[in-house]
């Protein structure tokens, strides 16, 4: 693994400052311009607040002052990308077609999986990680379904 | 004002309230959530707000004192947990528990890590029991002086909170602010509590707007999901110190006998613990510089002097209670997971203020009882599962991490049985990792989303008097009170840029000398 730069450089830095910036525009473009201001008062001081904190924080960006915030080095954002792929998946597509204890399942599977160090050749470290998803959904539904009563979109299987 | 007159100082009020605390249910949630505290505590990586968080879907099906039992429990008991992973791998549980390391790992590697374990859950519950005194004589003194407040007073309270965590949680004081506006504005989203205008609804998930639990669950779990797979497939290698038996008695007449450590640690466990935003870790190191300090022993301190512990134990426990102490009078959390208590709170209708105590006096009672008998029963439950509880950190991250992404999952979706609240988790997640990276802390943002609609409806109400008097500058930013609060969300902003300016000397003078 490569040691990790103690602050980002200027260009990482200044991409939050930036859409924060934007989005601190974009609060003020819709909070002063509106026929009826009343329900916009207060979003109008949140706008002004987050345009100058994120100028200021962009400001600090190109000069290179801000001294907090290691930023993403981009071998580590391989590591990560695929547990961030998995999750938007697994929210966006395994939970509303194959259901909430199907689609977890599914996700906690292939994340567990994708991460755990032991091999992914062996038939044994399968049938464990098989087993330990089974064991761990099994308490999450007596919890979720038996016990607080939560009714989950049903799907495949359950 | 007569002080005489306060309920809680003269008539002793809380003693009444210990009925509720003794119920078999009542009795089984605090052990459950002791237990399930200190095992939490014990694992690297999960840190109390984030466990807190977590439970706080499981509360929402209980009634609001068992709900509130739960978490309280769960929060005192995590702060005592991260001690046994420091002593026993020299990991903290808790950024409260970093000083607890020092000294209690040296102790547990030449053979005394019971010894450190029973001194620690020793000085806890002295810790501990005298914040929540604190807790239960403090409450009621600052709840009657802030019933006096108006919508101007509670308008620059809300602020308050958020510049405090923002400035005092996070390493960047701009950062910390500008975090603590995007949680300002996420409160916006949805439909206007007045005239049911919609507001900032982008995505048909945002149509309810964005609930408090999937906030919380969002912003302090789904980043450190991330943060555990973020060394990708490395095996997970834990050396556990073996822990020898050692007699309880004596760890109980050792701590006593180093009650200056003790006393040290405990008041300035409580200062820390009364000014909003300072937190444990600033407890547990202050705690941990002054007994070395006032030791006859300083040169043993970092080899394994128990003094260390204690020092460190007492203060991190005992600024508990007193971190309680804004959040339930004026809605200011003391620390991020006091934060995370305060959305605890306000899903259960209860809404912490000056008038706490008198339209929910019961709850708030037997839950600051609750508090107290959590203190005993992290003693007895720590003293016991302590070096069992050291094998809990052997979970490998892999699992660890599918398992929080799951619970989240759920959790997020039993409030209110509703898929958006888990697309608004996850998308606050993902936001709110990628912000860390850049120096943001949750935190600020977090309490933005809590104080948010707090802020709008007092600063809305005061618009409307201040309209029919002397104007908005003359009601909002004129009287003693206002300019007071003015003063401290100043005076907060002012310390933090200081204290950034510092920093920034002394790491430019290291590096010269370097």
């Amino acid at each position: 693994m490569s040691e990790q730069p103690e602050v980002a450089g200027r260009f990482q830095q200044s991409l939050p400052a930036a859409a924060l910036l934007a989005l601190g525009l974009w609060v003020g473009y819709t909070s002063f311009n509106t026929e009826d201001p009343q329900p916009y008062l207060f979003p109008q001081l949140i706008s002004v607040a987050l345009v100058l904190l994120s100028g200021m924080a962009l400001f600090r960006a190109f000069k290179g002052t801000n001294r907090t915030g290691a930023g993403v080095p981009l071998d580590q954002l391989g590591r990560i990308a695929p547990a961030i792929g998995l999750m938007l998946v697994c929210v966006f597509v395994m939970l509303p077609e194959l259901g909430f204890y199907s689609g977890s399942a599914l996700g906690f599977f292939i994340l567990f999986s994708l991460y755990d160090p032991a091999s992914h050749k062996s038939p044994a470290v399968w049938l464990k990680r098989l087993v330990i998803t089974a064991g761990f959904m099994t308490l999450i539904y007596v919890v979720f379904a038996l016990g607080l009563q939560v009714q989950t979109p049903r799907g495949l299987f359950i | 004002m007569r002080i005489g007159a306060i309920s809680g100082w003269k008539n002793v009020e809380f003693l009444q309230h210990f009925g509720p605390v003794f119920t078999l249910t009542s009795m089984a949630i605090l052990c459950g959530g002791t237990v399930g505290g200190l095992l939490l505590g014990a694992t690297p990586g999960l840190s109390p707000t984030m466990a807190v968080a977590l439970l706080i879907p499981f509360t929402f099906h209980m009634t609001p004192i068992h709900g509130l039992m739960l978490l309280g429990a769960a929060y005192t008991a995590t702060v005592a947990g991260g001690a046994i992973s420091a002593i026993l791998l020299k990991i903290p549980g808790a950024p409260a528990n970093i000083a607890t390391a020092l000294d209690g790992n040296a102790m547990a590697k030449r053979g005394e890590g019971a010894k450190a374990l029973q001194i620690c859950f020793i000085s806890s519950f002295i810790g501990g029991v005298i914040g929540i005194f604190v807790l239960i004589f403090l409450t009621p003194v600052l709840a009657q002086f802030a019933l006096g407040f108006g919508p101007s007073h509670m308008f620059w309270i809300a602020i308050l909170g958020v510049t405090i965590i923002g400035s005092l949680d996070s390493k960047s004081v701009v950062k910390g602010l500008l975090a603590g506006a995007v949680g300002l504005w996420i409160a916006m989203i949805g439909y206007d509590s007045i005239q049911g205008v919609e507001r900032f609804i982008f995505s048909e998930h945002l149509e309810g707007g964005v609930h408090i639990i999937a906030a919380l669950i969002g912003l302090f779990a789904i980043p450190q999901v991330i943060e555990m797979l973020e060394g990708g497939r490395i095996r997970h290698d834990v050396e556990v110190v073996k822990v020898q038996p050692h007699s309880i008695f004596k760890a109980v007449s050792e701590t006593i006998s180093k009650f200056r450590a003790a006393t040290i640690g405990s008041l300035i466990g409580v200062v820390v613990g009364l000014i909003p935003g300072a937190g444990g870790q600033i407890a547990g190191l202050v705690a941990y510089d002054q007994a070395r300090r006032f030791s006859p022993n300083k040169e043993r301190f970092g080899t394994g002097e128990s003094e260390g512990v204690i020092a460190a134990e007492t203060a991190n426990n005992a600024m508990v209670g007193p971190s309680l102490v804004p959040l339930l009078t004026l809605s200011v959390p003391g620390s991020p997971t006091a934060a995370v208590l305060l959305g605890g709170l306000l899903i259960h209708g209860i809404f912490p203020g000056p008038n706490l105590f008198e339209q929910h006096g019961d709850v708030a009672w037997a839950f600051i009882n609750s508090l107290l008998i959590g203190q005993f029963l992290m003693l007895i439950f720590g003293l016991y599962i302590a070096g069992w509880a050291a094998h809990v950190v052997r979970i490998p991250p892999p699992i660890l991490a599918s398992g929080i992404l799951v619970l989240g999952i759920f959790g997020a979706y039993s409030v209110q049985s509703s898929y958006a609240d888990v697309v608004v988790m996850m998308v606050l997640g993902l936001g709110m990792y990628f912000l860390s990276k850049f120096g943001f802390s949750p935190a600020p943002l977090v309490l933005g989303v809590i104080l948010g609609p707090i802020a709008e409806s007092n600063y809305v109400q005061g618009r409307i008097i201040a309209e029919a008097g002397d104007g908005l500058l003359a009601y909002f930013c004129t009287g003693g009170l206002n300019l007071f609060l003015i003063a401290l969300v100043l005076a907060s902003v002012a310390y933090s840029v200081l204290t950034e300016i510092r920093m920034r000397r002394f790491e430019s003078n290291q590096g010269a000398i370097a």
